[in-house]
């Protein structure tokens, strides 16, 4: 049926008839020779990379650098920094129970967040992609969470609700579960930040949108034409031409949830209570470095993250080759 | 390509009337449904929405100690005061600013991160891989570690307490999320393409002029939509970077009213908070329409 | 365009644009930081943290010292608590610190030791005038023997009680010298008679167990910056809240891990306990978020006839920049913020009680509906107040952070007290000792 290799070739084939239709090989003879053309490519490239390399310059891999060298130091933002080698690195490790308590809490954060907000994103994406009546207002009413941010009036909120007496409280209550609030108890206040996390889906749930919009329509009628319904046409054109996209998603919100910072410190007071049960990976690098004033610690705990998130990332896209498809015959 | 061999001829009635629900009546059925089980979803999923808004009208005494959706004595008092004025700048001001910051990071993103994305998906050249590599990592440090140096360089450039340093780094592609997002985008966009327009003569950056950025379109608005609303919402660099009151934005007036430490300001706080939605509310109503135009079909019609 | 001079023209633009950022790079440095005058008009920056009411105030302060002193500019910038000390925390790591800078106890000792202050001796008498205010306060800005801070008002610990409630419970209203068994009788019977526990659990402030260690002649801190109380005085603290607790004389864990002061988390205005311990400076913001019953304040207990463990603190201090071009210029703010009686009448009790006490006798006087609240409990307790307790080193911020955590774990059940205390001794021990 098809296939990503069917796609492939009915994508490549799938030009009007009217268009001009300069398709691949016919016109060999008439190319500028690869390297020089490439040259050409070069060139181009460097030119159009220019504000971003003087970006990645000055306000990336210098500031990256100097945090780096930072992690190596006894830095307090106030005295100048003194060597100290892996002193930093190894406190972290053997001498700090609170880092690994971080760490269980942003892990276990990550694994509920990341599929449950993407599921949500790509299932409202999907049921908004056609055209239907109020299609304008349907959009912006599910991306309206995310036009909150993490404010304080959204910790307000969110500790109004899940506050013993508050509605999740009655609500479940009601139904029999007798939990108490779940923003004050040690065991279940993760969830409130996991809910507002997968709360805000707007912005993967926009850029699913953008995606299925770059979905050739051509291909679900070619796909219907072989006798295909509904789900097959799901798994079969919308997935793999969506996968970039998804791929992208996942990687960003992976990324987005080890670094969650804001939800935690509004909605605990910036402490990560009640008993460290909300204290994120960056919340605590936050503590470490500004609050206690340990910088060269706490630009450590971000350069360890920093490996741990791209050791991760590395993973993630290694299994991509296997499920993105991308029609610009690209590999990732 | 209409012919659906499988299918008898049938003079009046619809195609495939044979299947169940696909008849006018059943298509009112279906809309209905999704329509009701939308909204039953949005109710969810506003209802926090909702209590904010019902939460900006609750007096002082109500705001913390009433819990339910609705407030006993209902009350405009927190609108009146941030209309009155906060910290001696109008409400619009401080909208003016967020404006301005936010309208600067969305030019600069949608432009240079276009850009960039372009050469990174399409064009060869030594180190692409790594490179990319390297973009995909800075989004991996956490902002707290790079405050300080970022700060530093600023401060030594003399832009502290001016709107430069928020806005600048967004004319260099330091975005990198919508970089790779624009990669992504670009790379489900056949090759065909380019390749036709260079056999017809055209050079890399007319390719992307003309070619790549008119079928960018749903990754521009997407790029729009959330740098606007992600530097309206945006807290700690705004923070460190404005000192006076009059540079202020909409995040910084939001926490003048509150003061752990004293008595907070609930009701304008609350209010404010409100207020705050209706712009970018407007801008995502506004621009999320272009999402869906102007993309249908692989642009390969010509 | 012919190919050859389409990639010469790439190359040409690809120069400029980097001559032009590597231009506009060495220009913007080359000019510059923000100017420092010499001799004329100066220039200087007062940074502080609170709310619009403080914000509002201190800047009518601020205007009416720049009109009595016309070559004097203040740039004023203010912010909540946390975004105040993150901005200040990069502003002096960044070179760009403040002239006239706002602290509080934990960040006093700090920024003290890490040498980012002033002192202030060669000016007391001179232009800085500190004979008016209260010498029991005076002693808060006073470390390793010189004056580093100002207190910017005065404090002092109190008990906030619901009237109705107590009074429904058929108990006497906390008098005068009152001891810990008194008030664990007396919530306990608050709690029992209207389900409400009769106080906030005071368990998660090392501020509390800073006045009970004063109670019993001990400190928190050295004087060299050392520990001054042991695993054993902090699990008597300890096992005392937990007796309370037990008889639901205290806040229900849930209501007791969200205090942190501040009335938005208060269990005492979310109707989970019916009296609490603070700070008389945020009477008024109880005052105002209250709702259902008249509220009314004592002192704390005490067991130690001489010492009722209240102190008078200061909420805030200033102090000035070591590295302020102008010094003397952001003295002569202080000494006018801290002295003069119009500023003093201006800034009210925005941070607490005025310093100066003639100032803070009319204040007083002229006080009305929650700041008299304030004052008439401050002139109730005025002979059994003590002076400041002794200055924070580095490093208490981490401790009272650690402090209130362990004490969660301690309020769920998941620590037994003596292991918690050890635990709290243990981790202040090894950040203290970290230089």
């Amino acid at each position: 049926m098809t296939s990503p290799a069917t796609l492939r070739a009915a994508g490549a084939s799938d030009n009007e008839p009217g268009a001009a239709n300069p398709s691949r090989g016919r016109r060999a003879g008439g190319r500028r020779p690869r390297s020089s053309r490439r040259r050409g490519e070069g060139r181009a490239a460097w030119l159009l990379l220019t504000p971003w390399t003087a970006g990645a310059l000055l306000l990336t891999i210098g500031p990256a650098a100097v945090s780096l060298y930072l992690s190596f130091t006894d830095y307090n933002l106030f005295d100048p920094p003194h060597w100290i080698g892996l002193r930093n690195y190894t406190a972290m490790f053997t001498r700090d129970p609170r880092y690994w308590d971080a760490v269980r809490v942003t892990a276990r954060y990550v694994v509920l967040v990341v599929p449950i907000k993407l599921a949500l994103a790509l299932a409202v994406a999907l049921l908004l992609n056609r055209k239907r009546r109020g299609q304008g207002f349907y959009r912006s009413a599910f991306y309206a969470p995310s036009l909150l941010g993490a404010s304080v009036a959204v910790a307000l909120v969110w500790r109004a609700l899940f506050s013993t007496g508050g509605t999740v409280d009655h609500l479940l209550s009601d139904i029999g579960i007798h939990t108490g609030g779940w923003i004050d108890q040690p065991q279940y206040a993760l969830y409130t930040l996991v809910l507002l996390g997968a709360w805000q889906f707007g912005a993967p749930m926009v850029i699913f949108l953008a995606g299925l919009k770059q979905i050739p329509g051509d291909l679900y009628e070619a796909a219907a034409i072989d006798g295909a319904g509904p789900i097959r046409r799901f798994w079969s054109v919308t997935v793999p031409m969506l996968s970039p996209v998804l791929l992208f998603n996942l990687v960003l919100e992976t990324i987005h949830a080890f670094q969650a910072f804001t939800g935690a410190f509004i909605v605990s007071s910036g402490r990560g209570g009640p008993g460290d049960s909300t204290l994120f990976y960056t919340l605590y690098l936050y503590q470490r470095g500004f609050t206690d004033f340990r910088m060269g610690y706490a630009s450590a705990m971000a350069w360890v993250l920093l490996l741990a998130l791209g050791a991760l990332t590395l993973v993630l896209f290694g299994t991509a080759r296997r499920w993105v498809f991308y029609a610009g015959q690209e590999r990732a | 390509m209409t012919a659906e061999p499988a299918v008898s001829q049938r003079p009046s009635a619809p195609r495939r009337s044979t299947r169940t629900g696909t008849g006018p009546a059943a298509r009112t059925r279906k809309s209905v449904l999704w329509h009701a089980s939308a909204i039953a979803a949005l109710l969810i999923l506003l209802y926090p929405v909702g209590w904010l808004i019902s939460a900006s009208f609750k007096p002082a005494d109500e705001v913390l100690a009433n819990l339910s959706l609705l407030p006993h004595h209902a009350t405009a008092d927190g609108y009146r005061q941030v209309f009155s004025g906060v910290a001696g700048y109008s409400v619009w001001h401080y909208f003016g600013n967020s404006l301005l910051v936010s309208a600067g990071a969305v030019a600069g993103n949608v432009l240079s991160c276009s850009l960039a994305a372009y050469a990174f998906a399409r064009l060869h050249f030594r180190g692409r891989g790594p490179l990319f590599g390297f973009v995909i990592a800075t989004i991996m440090l956490p902002q707290h570690a790079v405050l300080i140096p970022q700060y530093i360089l600023f401060q030594k450039m003399g832009l502290v307490n001016t709107f430069w340093p928020l806005i600048l780094p967004k004319f260099l592609a330091v975005d990198a999320f919508f970089v790779f997002l624009m990669v992504q985008f670009i790379r489900t966009l056949p090759r065909e393409l380019d390749e036709a327009a260079t056999l017809d003569g055209c050079g890399p950056l007319r390719v992307f002029r003309h070619i790549i950025l008119p079928l960018l379109r749903p990754a521009l608005i997407t790029t729009a939509i959330l740098t606007f609303i992600w530097t309206w919402n945006d807290f700690l660099s705004q923070l460190v970077y404005l000192n006076d009151a009059s540079k202020f934005t909409v995040p910084l007036a939001l926490q003048i009213f509150i003061d752990q430490t004293g008595q907070s300001a609930y009701g304008p706080m609350l209010a404010l908070s409100v207020l705050a939605l209706v712009p970018i509310g407007l801008f995502f109503l506004a621009f999320q329409r272009f999402l869906l135009e102007g993309a249908a079909g692989s642009g390969l019609k010509g | 365009m012919p190919r050859a001079g389409r990639s010469r023209a790439v190359r040409r633009t690809a120069l400029c644009l980097a001559a032009v950022l590597g231009l506009t790079g060495t220009l913007a440095t080359a000019c510059g930081s923000s100017s420092s005058g010499s001799g004329g008009p100066v220039s200087i920056r007062f940074v502080w943290w609170g709310n619009a009411d403080r914000a509002k105030a201190t800047n009518d302060a601020v205007a009416a010292f720049e009109k009595a002193n016309p070559s004097i500019t203040v740039h004023t910038e203010y912010a909540s608590y946390d975004a105040y000390f993150e901005k200040l925390a990069t502003q002096v790591a960044g070179g760009a610190s403040p002239d006239l800078i706002q602290l509080d106890r934990a960040t006093l000792g700090e920024y003290q030791q890490k040498g980012v202050l002033l002192p202030l001796d060669s000016y007391i008498g001179k232009t800085l005038h500190t004979s008016g205010l209260s010498p029991l306060l005076l002693a808060s800005g006073r470390i390793s023997g010189s004056q580093y801070a100002i207190p910017g008002g005065q404090t002092t610990q109190m008990l906030v009680y619901d009237k109705t409630l107590w009074s429904r419970a058929g108990v006497t209203p906390p008098a005068n010298g009152w001891t810990w068994a008194q008030f664990a009788t007396m919530s306990e019977a608050v709690g029992k008679a209207t389900g409400i526990p009769g106080s906030t659990d005071f368990g998660w402030a090392i501020d509390w167990f800073e006045v009970y260690l004063a109670e019993h002649g001990k400190h928190l801190y050295t004087s060299d910056g050392k520990l001054g109380f042991t695993a054993d005085d902090l699990a008597a603290f300890w096992n005392l809240t937990a007796t309370i607790r037990s008889a639901d004389g205290l806040s229900k864990p849930t209501a007791t891990t969200k205090m942190d002061g501040s009335t938005a988390n208060s269990a005492l205005v979310t109707k989970q306990a019916a009296s609490e311990i603070n700070y008389d400076s945020n009477l008024t913001g109880y005052l105002s978020s209250y709702n259902g019953g008249t509220l009314a304040e004592a002192p704390l207990p005490s067991d130690n006839a001489t010492v009722s463990g209240l102190a008078a603190m200061p909420p805030v201090s200033f102090a000035v920049s070591k590295r302020s071009a102008h010094p003397d210029a952001a003295i002569k703010l202080l000494d006018f913020l801290t002295n003069d009686p119009g500023a003093g009448a201006i800034l009210g009790t925005t941070r607490g009680m005025p310093p100066n006490l003639s100032i803070r006798a009319s204040v007083c006087a002229n006080a009305t509906s929650s700041t008299k609240a304030v004052c008439s409990y401050e002139d109730s307790v005025k002979s059994i107040v003590g002076p400041s307790f002794g200055n924070w080193p580095t490093g208490s911020a981490a401790i009272k952070r650690d402090f209130q955590q362990i004490y969660d774990d301690v309020i769920f059940g998941r620590t037994s007290v003596s292991a918690a205390a050890a635990r709290v001794v243990g981790d202040a021990q090894q950040t203290l000792s970290q230089p």
